[in-house]
């Protein structure tokens, strides 16, 4: 990185808050998925202004910046190449406000997703968005990928929840989007924007939804002898007119695997297990509880297990919420996929993962969101072995593959990103495309932010944008459309 | 009124596209201005040539379904093409078993509602006229209903859609399955934006099962304060009803079968004016079986007055939901605003809508979603001395400025020559200039509903 560049960076953030030698740098070059790449500099904002004049530098200068909150992704959203800048939002950190009275809160982006609810409850409510990394992800990451996580099935994603941004433009100028309305006049921005990976704008503060704590949780863990059967469980639940706050599913696999890492109670001898939990008043809780449970015997679950109490409640979602970690235990690399399928085939499409880890001879572990058909096959492999890691990425383009000839996604909540760009030509039309990237250019006009992310670099894009920025990311290897 | 003929060679050119018996004239005017030319594609590659000839000839098109909700926003400059949904009206897939449904944008919302009845499904919209509001324009105008409480509106469930733009491409965004974040959520951006950015062509919707039982609750009170500290002890509450209506006393005047109609703007309220209606209501409305529903009752306890059920029930409910087309029946001239307020901003709003209506001869009235700030309020102009075009300007100005700040009300109903002395819109928390870069990218020759929306 040019040293003027760093110079000017120090002198907007301060010395203490611009990183750019190579073994602090190398702190920053990854996130939570596959990909690496060292950026030239790390600089932490700790205002709006220092963001807004850190964007307006990368500007003149044709510097791409990447936001990056915790950098837990799992598609390499907040991944930069070396000429880029990654601006982390980790230290503006702060709750601004809790505005009980209008169930809203007020944050700064780099709060982390568990502090914010840990702050509400003892006014008796939460945030609700809930995605497996919320000890460490941070909400204006949340907001960058609308992320998800087990209890959206009831209650919605991040975009549900979020009513108000304020947001850096890469030129520095800071606009508002929404407030603490529910909605407001005119085109609604704010739910456009989230999602939007960092390709728009630097989110500097969000307004949030509260949710009331329910007043009544139920947990059940339902066990099978087959996968088929938990399968048909999940689909017959969607179709009883009951709708659960969440519905997960682990294969026998997963359930040895947590098992050996946290003593979830899981029996280690299951196919599969589903782990349901339904909130809200008292009686309605009660009949769904014991409805849900009718519906999972009836479809050969053998036995339904109910959290008797808030420990072994916590237990169950233990197993749950360690699955990757405790998958990180046994294996030396796995790869974690995001495909989302209709609820209805998903007895079916756990049936062809099934038939391609045969094919590849890889163990594939499933631990996903069963409610809104979002997979997450876990592909283990070793990558000293060049065959398996070139089997894994096989495996992994026909996994998402099957969930394209059913109408599915190629990601629920983990983003497109880096990883995923080569596959949107498999979803969308070099129409669908080129419309986005207008849309986008209306925010972005010269990709200065996280450039060439999300929306593969086709023809189009020089035509309507002109020369990109230095910054180039080569196709991510093996993950091809 | 403003009245064009299209010129022959546009009709003959849209012919070519449509074929001839597709193509018509009309009475029907918006805000006015009567368009030149009627033309009814039949798929969304017609809708693409369509805009594509519009554009090229720099042609005002204006999209339409039912034609309830065209009359809301600016008075357009010109309306060269009429582009009619109307043939577009098939339902493409329905999975009864997956919860989801994609339907062509020009079939009206009832008959889709039917359909995903038969499964004890639905899409939890309740906004007015529903047999007539086609899926594309209720989208389009963000429309909702007391269930958007709970619910949300339709935003929240689209889970994909197919629209065309003014150079004439077929574009989807989202997808069928409900969970869904590859690409730009152009679900969030095309609900609400009232056909300015693009021609909606098809949704894929998220439905859910339909309640099986429901009883509605009335509580009355003699004042906004005593209605509002009884709203934020049911916040407190376990209690999660599907629907929270406030009811301002004027209102209730509308939510029952209209007597005989004298003179549109003879304002004759069933108890004589010299009896001041002085009761708010707040109403609930449960869903679960006979125990849950007890469960209700009890906590609920004296505050309610009046319980409904079965078909009494839905008849309120559709009331409520017409509100504003039952006062507009009453009165043609009278002005009607919808809200987007903090939820501890709707006290100050109905205060505000008390103070402002009788300085300019307006009596206001107002229903709406006490939990999340979509109000409808209604101002009612006196027969013996109806306000002038000013006053309702003067009106919505007065009303406007004691709003809380971050609150946004638009005009969806007003005399048309009342439009020309304030901006229907008005102002919105959201950054405007961002609004109309976004409409530029899509939309550049301005050709879509041109003068109508804040963009």
């Amino acid at each position: 990185m040019d040293s003027s560049i760093l110079r000017q960076l120090k002198k907007i953030a301060g010395k203490d808050a611009v990183l750019d030698r190579p073994e602090e740098l190398m702190l920053y070059e990854y996130d939570a998925g596959v990909d690496k790449h060292r950026p030239g500099a790390v600089v932490f904002a700790q205002n709006t202004q220092q963001v807004s004049q850190i964007m307006r530098l990368a500007s003149e200068k044709k510097i791409p910046v990447v936001p990056r909150g915790a950098g837990t992704g799992l598609s390499g959203g907040a991944i930069a190449r070396r000429e880029a800048i990654v601006l982390s939002l980790a230290r503006m950190n702060k709750i601004l406000e809790i505005d009980v009275p209008n169930q809203r809160a007020v944050v700064e982006p780099g709060v982390v997703n568990l502090e914010l609810s840990n702050a509400t409850v003892k006014h008796g409510y939460y945030y609700a968005p809930d995605p497996s990394s919320q000890k460490a992800c941070t909400i204006g990451g949340n907001v960058a990928e609308n992320s998800g996580g087990p209890h959206t099935l009831a209650l919605g994603v991040t975009v549900n929840h979020v009513t108000g941004l304020e947001v850096v433009l890469p030129d520095g100028k800071v606009i508002e989007l929404g407030g603490k309305a529910q909605d407001s006049t005119g085109l609604d921005l704010t739910g456009f924007f989230v999602g939007s990976e960092g390709t728009m704008g630097v989110v500097t503060r969000i307004t949030v939804k509260l949710t009331k704590l329910p007043e009544h949780v139920a947990t059940l863990l339902a066990i099978y002898n087959t996968v088929e059967d938990a399968a048909n469980t999940v689909v017959a639940i969607t179709q009883s007119g009951v709708t659960p706050a969440a519905l997960e599913m682990l294969d026998g696999w997963m359930v040895r695997c947590v098992e050996a890492n946290v003593h979830a109670g899981y029996p280690e001898d299951a196919a599969a297990v589903l782990l349901i939990e339904l909130e809200g008043m008292r009686e309605v809780v009660e009949e769904q509880a014991k409805a849900v449970s009718e519906v999972c015997l009836q479809q050969k679950a053998r036995e339904v297990r109910h959290a008797k109490d808030e420990k072994q409640r916590q237990l169950l979602w233990l197993g749950r919420k360690t699955a990757f970690g405790s998958v990180g235990r046994v294996s030396p690399s796995y790869y974690t996929q995001d495909g989302v399928i209709p609820r209805t085939k998903v007895p079916y499409t756990l049936a062809e993962i099934e038939r391609i880890s045969k094919k590849y001879n890889l163990i594939i572990g499933n631990v996903f969101h069963a409610g809104d058909g979002n997979l997450h096959p876990l592909i283990l492999f070793d990558s000293r072995d060049p065959k398996q890691t070139e089997n894994s990425r096989k495996a992994a383009k026909e996994i998402m593959a099957c969930c394209l000839k059913f109408g599915g996604s190629i990601t629920g909540e983990h983003g497109v990103g880096l990883e995923k760009m080569g596959l949107m030509t498999a979803m969308f039309t070099e129409d669908d495309l080129e419309v986005m990237v207008r849309l986008r250019n209306a925010f972005n006009p010269e990709s200065i932010l996280n450039p060439q992310k999300m929306i593969p670099d086709l023809h189009f894009c020089r035509e309507i944008t002109g020369p990109l920025p230095k910054a180039r990311i080569e196709p991510v290897e093996g993950v091809q459309a | 009124m403003n009245t064009v003929s299209s010129p022959a060679s546009l009709d003959r050119d849209l012919a070519a596209i449509v074929g001839a018996s597709h193509v018509s004239s009309t009475a029907f005017d918006i805000n006015g201005i009567v368009p030149a030319v009627v033309v009814h594609p039949g798929s969304a590659e017609e809708v693409g040539a369509v805009l594509r000839l519009a554009n090229e000839r720099a042609l005002v098109v204006a999209p339409a379904g039912g034609l309830t909700r065209q009359q809301i926003g600016g008075v357009p400059e010109r309306i060269d093409i009429l582009l009619s949904t109307a043939r577009l009206n098939k339902i493409e897939e329905y999975d009864p078993g997956d919860l989801t449904i994609a339907v062509a944008a020009g079939m009206p919302f009832a008959e889709m509602q039917r359909r995903l009845g038969e499964h004890q499904q639905w899409v939890p919209c309740d906004a007015a006229n529903l047999e007539r509001s086609t899926i594309g324009g209720l989208l389009a105008t963000g429309a909702a209903g007391p269930l958007k409480s709970t619910f949300g509106h339709m935003r929240d469930f689209l889970i994909g859609i197919q629209f065309v733009t003014t150079d004439g491409k077929v574009v989807k965004g989202g997808g069928r399955v409900v969970k869904n974040v590859a690409g730009y959520d152009l679900m969030k951006l095309l609900t609400g934006s009232y056909g300015s950015l693009a021609v909606m062509t098809r949704a894929n919707f998220k439905v859910f099962p339909r309640p099986r039982q429901t009883r509605t609750f009335i509580c009355s009170f003699h004042s906004l304060e005593e209605t509002l500290q009884f709203r934020t002890r049911l916040f407190q509450s376990p209690l999660t009803p599907m629907c929270m209506e406030i009811i301002s006393p004027r209102a209730m005047e509308y939510l029952r079968n209209p007597g005989p109609v004298h003179d549109p703007d003879d304002y004759v309220p069933e108890q004589p004016l010299s009896l001041p209606a002085e009761e708010w209501q707040v109403v609930l409305r449960a869903a679960g079986s006979d125990n849950v529903l007890a469960r209700y009752a009890r906590e609920l306890g004296t505050a309610v007055t009046r319980t409904l059920e079965g078909v009494r029930e839905e008849q309120f409910w559709r009331w409520i939901s017409h509100f504003e087309q039952s006062v507009l029946a009453r009165h043609q001239n009278a002005m009607v605003m919808y809200t987007h307020l903090a939820i501890q901003s709707v006290g100050p709003a109905l205060q505000a809508m008390e103070r402002a209506a009788p300085d300019y001869n307006l009596i206001p009235a107002a229903v709406g979603r006490a939990a999340t700030g979509n109000l409808v309020l209604a101002f009612l102009p006196l027969s013996v001395d109806p306000p002038s075009a000013m006053q309702y300007a003067n009106c919505v100005s007065a009303f406007r400025g004691m709003l809380p700040p971050g609150s946004s009300a638009e005009v969806a109903h007003c005399p048309m020559e009342a439009k020309h002395h304030f901006d229907v819109w008005g102002t919105t928390p959201t950054d405007v200039n961002m609004m109309r870069a976004v409409k530029r990218a899509i939309d550049p020759k301005n050709i879509l509903n041109r003068g109508r929306f804040i963009v």
